[in-house]
């Protein structure tokens, strides 16, 4: 079922008007060795718990932003925008 | 036999408004405010339905559509409630379940036969010999289910509505009211539901009104939004609550939930306890305040206290003889004939009640007393299973003899019956106590003192709960559940056969699993099931609470009708020049407008113009627009000069193949990029995630269908165009992949010269508000060159005579550029882009499979999907394939091994029973230097 996100654009708004991004995970640049090209294609956590996810806006603002989900209960701690993930890891 | 009472205050009929409906063959006279049912009981209807399984007579029972004794087909609709179905004038009402009518039902035979269906006999009974099961499965199926589902087409509309209150109140009872009331006067909003009508709930049986016109008025004052005939149906993650009402779904997300769903009265155990007849109080109460129908003349009434008497009077007010059976030893009032100390030990009847036997609980003989009502005035379960959604936690308690609850969700708020309450005081003192404490949560000031005063007047109050004997002695059919006829004596052989919990039960037996849903029946069901494993009531848990709590139409829930289709701006041109219209994606195109061969030979010999107002077009802008650019492709973008042109493929990390277009530079920090139609929404995603993610200073416009677009394509395009323009459309001044901002017909339009059909192309966008008065221009300076408007079938042809591939049609999930023959454009030599690390690899590796153009004989065309064999073994797949009027033959492309990539490797194709010979041709069919393209 549905729930709300709190989009840092829109504010808090059904779970229906957003698309899921997925865990954030780190990129396999050119530099990257096989296990890492592998393990970010095609490797998740999976975590049950809390989980920093990328959510996009879709039916709003149609703008990317992080969220910290709890897999299991779908409660949803903090959003923030991408520019602020520095301020957020702090 | 029972007709109207004199009018008295407190009516939901308006007796000086008469209406009609048809009741099978007949013709009801009834009121405005009736319900079918209340009209029904007036018109002295008695057999309101027959049971699911033993065709069984059933009767009115609880009139607020907590059981399943009145279900009938209305207008079409089957398994309407009909007790709380409003009349309307000319409705069509046909009870179910019954050939050739309820009253006569030969079906009847099944009550007899009931043996042969012990609990569970669809795995016990016909499974030997095997043979069997196919001549009586027919006739089991056409005998299961109710009512007959409508075959037309519902083209009812419905809603579906969203609610943000920061409180939701379910249930317009006592409580209900008082605490909506409450917390809307302190400021909050909210809204208010109730399954009725009109609010009241219970009280609306009163006799006196005064109390619940009171609470309405209040109410109604307060600024609460009051939802009527609206039930709610289940709690969800979230404290989503779903809920139903006319022809509307809501979704309400409320900040606190104040369940106010209070109490249903069920009927005690007994021989017969399921003839017509056999009512709860409530509906009794009912039936007389509300609809002035007197629904026995001589009654009993089972009664465990003495809230039991307030009906006793009613019935006595409205000239019937009472008579009461209370199982206490003493304490009752005055008035009334008592068999004290007793139960009904069975009632009898055939198509109604016309008699109780009357004795101690447990005894054998007793009384025989005559009677054609009998009123269960002793059982009560709260209406707890919403509650049990939203994470309430139930627990016995001894004083209510029932399970309340005790343990809430912070948000969650139970008052009144629901909660324990027994008298209407108790009930609005727990409803304005929780308001209160809900708007003070929720920041609105409420008065402390009157927090105090409330909570002391809130305690449950009311007179102490017997409950009547858990089944009756006597021998007979004694029903715990109505709904799917489930017997006390079957619970009991279920019990013995090892499924001991009301879990087990219910999976083995279908108890609480039918249209009630346990409403009428969970408390007689809990404890047989209590008894029989030699466990209490207390220590049988009821069935796990699951939505819908009320019966949901599927049309209510399903999403709309409509598919998503979207049109050019030119839609209405192409219509009115007669073409045959495809999906693609979500839009509407044309695939040809005469004949696709013959718009292929216009492209090719003289001009065609084709409506591309469909691909997917973005702005991107800023200072790091290139950089983004560079990092999405893995074609280089620095050195594109302004007013140019370059095809490039969208890669994603895998190195796989998600889209391709063109992308031009319009200045140093602008861009126009097209996409593959209907893949817009997807890389609209892609694209500001990767910008989002690497923080480039770039800003992502979705710019499709704000422009429209056409290609004029062939060698008299630049003709066409030089009658149309002011500006140089010479090779020179306007080259192949070059862009310039010019007035077409006098638009301003971006015109690109590119070609995706292998001719001199200009690919012109525009406004789209413009569009038909270019599209006319265009046709009408074309004229004498010939031109013709070409569809997406003469396109796909053109585009394969030059090899050109479509992403997602020749290529898959895992194609990357170098078996795609798009190597030249992996310039891995750039610092980064999307799919850089993973085609490093893979140019290392090799390919193993490519994507050939190849020819085939001019007679049978392979469909999409057709097999390139290796002997016996599957080694490819045709990808796209056509009959070319340039090559003479069939052409197409598909995937082979690697190693067959060479020009004139002659290979099998198969599908079904049919193969051809197919020779690899790498270069394009058509024009394979692409002098034309650049012409």
């Amino acid at each position: 079922m549905t729930f709300l996100i709190d989009c840092p654009d829109c504010g808090p708004r059904e779970a229906l008007e957003f698309s899921f991004g997925g865990e954030v995970t780190p990129r396999a640049g050119p530099g990257a060795t096989d296990r890492e090209l592998a393990a970010a294609l095609y490797f998740r956590r999976n975590v049950e718990g809390w989980q920093t996810e990328w959510w996009v806006h879709e039916a709003g603002c149609r703008r990317w932003f992080l969220a910290e989900r709890h897999t299991k209960t779908n409660e949803i701690r903090r959003t923030y925008r991408p520019e602020d993930r520095e301020a957020a890891r702090a | 036999m029972s007709e109207r009472l004199p009018e008295r205050q407190g009516e939901a009929i308006r007796r000086d408004r008469p209406l009609r409906f048809r009741f099978e063959r007949r013709t009801i006279e009834a009121f405005e405010g009736d319900t079918v049912g209340s009209a029904l009981a007036a018109a002295g209807v008695t057999i309101t339905a027959r049971s699911f399984k033993y065709h069984r007579p059933r009767g009115l029972f609880c009139m607020t559509g907590a059981c399943p004794n009145c279900l009938m087909q209305i207008d079409g609709v089957p398994n309407v409630r009909a007790c709380t179905e409003p009349v309307i004038e000319g409705m069509h009402v046909e009870r179910q379940n019954a050939w050739p009518s309820v009253d006569r039902d030969i079906h009847g035979w099944l009550n007899t036969f009931s043996f042969m269906m012990p609990p569970g006999f669809y795995y016990k009974v016909f499974q030997r010999p095997r043979w069997a099961w196919p001549l009586v499965e027919p006739f089991i199926r056409s005998k299961a289910g109710l009512g007959k589902v409508p075959h037309d087409p519902d083209h009812r509309r419905r809603r579906k509505l969203d609610l943000h209150p920061e409180v939701l109140v379910i249930g317009a009872g006592a409580a209900g009211l008082a605490a909506a009331a409450e917390a809307a006067e302190a400021g909050a909003s909210v809204v208010l539901l109730d399954q009725g009508r009109e609010a009241g709930g219970h009280l609306l049986g009163d006799a006196t009104v005064r109390t619940r016109l009171a609470l309405m008025r209040r109410m109604s004052e307060s600024g609460a939004r009051f939802l009527p005939q609206t039930s709610a149906f289940g709690v969800f993650a979230g404290m989503l609550v779903a809920a139903v009402g006319p022809d509307a779904l809501y979704r309400i997300r409320p900040r606190h939930v104040i369940f106010a769903t209070g109490a249903i009265e069920q009927a005690a155990v007994f021989p017969g306890n399921d003839l017509p007849g056999v009512m709860v109080s409530s509906a009794v109460e009912l039936l007389l305040h509300r609809y002035g129908v007197l629904p026995g003349r001589r009654a009993v009434v089972l009664a465990g206290n003495n809230d039991a008497y307030t009906t006793a009077w009613a019935l006595k007010d409205a000239g019937a003889s009472v008579t009461v059976v209370d199982l206490r030893d003493e304490g009752w009032p005055e008035g009334f004939p008592v068999f004290a100390g007793s139960s009904i030990l069975e009632a009898h009847g055939r198509r109604r009640v016309t008699a109780v036997t009357v004795g101690p609980p447990g005894g054998r003989g007793g009384q025989k007393v005559t009677c054609d009502l009998v009123v269960n005035a002793c059982l009560q379960a709260p209406s707890t299973n919403l509650l049990a959604l939203a994470g309430g936690r139930l627990a016995f308690d001894e004083t209510a003899q029932a399970f309340l609850p005790v343990e809430l969700p912070g948000t969650v708020h139970a008052v009144g019956a629901v909660a324990g309450a027994r008298t209407p005081d108790a009930a609005i003192a727990q409803g304005r106590l929780a308001g209160l404490e809900v708007a003070a949560a929720l920041g609105h000031e409420t008065s402390r003192d009157e927090v105090d005063v409330l909570r002391a007047s809130a305690a449950a109050g009311g007179d102490p709960v017997v409950l009547p004997p858990d089944a009756s002695t006597t021998a007979g059919k004694q029903f715990a559940c109505l709904c799917m006829d489930v017997t006390a004596k079957e619970l009991k052989i279920a019990t013995a056969e090892g499924f001991d919990s009301m879990e087990l039960l219910k999976r083995y037996t279908t108890i609480t699993m039918g249209p009630c849903q346990g409403k009428a029946c969970m408390v007689s069901s809990q404890r047989l099931c209590g008894r029989a494993t030699g466990r209490s009531f207390e220590e049988t848990t009821p069935t796990t609470a699951r939505p819908p709590w009320v019966p949901v139409e599927l049309g209510t829930l399903a999403g709309a009708r409509r598919t998503p289709r979207r049109e050019t701006t030119l839609h209405d041109r192409h219509v009115d020049a007669g073409a045959e219209f495809m999906w693609a994606g979500e839009w509407r195109r044309p695939h040809h407008y005469v004949a696709p061969e013959a718009e292929v030979d216009a492209v090719r010999n003289r001009v065609g113009v084709i409506d591309v107002g469909t691909l997917g077009t973005f702005r991107i802008t800023g200072p790091e627009a290139v950089e983004l650019l560079e990092r999405l492709y893995p074609v280089r973008f620095a050195d594109l000069a302004v007013g140019r042109i370059r095809y490039a493929a969208m890669l994603n990390d895998e190195g796989v193949i998600l889209d391709d277009g063109a992308i031009v530079r319009l200045s140093d920090d602008e861009f126009f990029v097209t996409v593959t139609t209907g893949n817009t929404g997807p890389l609209e995603r892609w694209i500001t995630w990767w910008n989002a993610d690497w923080g480039l200073d770039a800003r992502i416009l979705n710019m499709t269908g704000a422009y429209g677009a056409v290609n004029v394509a062939g060698p008299r395009a630049r003709a066409v165009m030089e009658a149309l323009t002011d500006a140089d459309v010479s090779g020179d001044a306007m080259p192949y992949l070059s862009a310039s901002r010019v007035e077409v017909a006098g638009v301003p339009s971006l015109v690109l010269r590119i070609g995706f059909v292998g001719e001199m192309g200009y690919e012109i966008h525009f406004p789209s508000a413009y569009g038909e008065h270019l599209w006319d221009a265009i046709l009408e300076t074309g004229q004498q060159h010939g031109i013709a408007p070409f569809g997406l079938e003469a396109q796909r042809i053109l585009r394969l005579e030059k090899q050109h591939i479509l992403v997602g049609q020749d290529t898959d999930a895992e194609t990357d550029p170098f078996e795609a023959g798009l190597g030249w454009m992996v310039k891995d030599d750039k610092d980064d882009f999307l799919g850089l690390r993973a085609l490093r690899d893979l140019r290392e590796a090799g390919t193993k499979e490519r994507l050939v153009g190849f020819t085939a004989d001019d007679g049978w065309l392979p469909p999409e999907g057709a097999s390139v064999t290796d002997g016996e073994r599957w080694v490819g797949r045709v990808t796209s394939a056509r009959h070319s009027a340039a090559a003479g033959s069939v052409v197409g492309l598909a995937w082979v091994p690697a190693a067959w990539a060479v020009d004139g490797r002659r290979f099998e194709i198969r599908f079904g029973g049919t193969h051809a010979t197919a020779t690899v041709h790498l270069e394009p069919f058509y024009d394979p230097r692409g002098e034309r393209v650049r012409s």
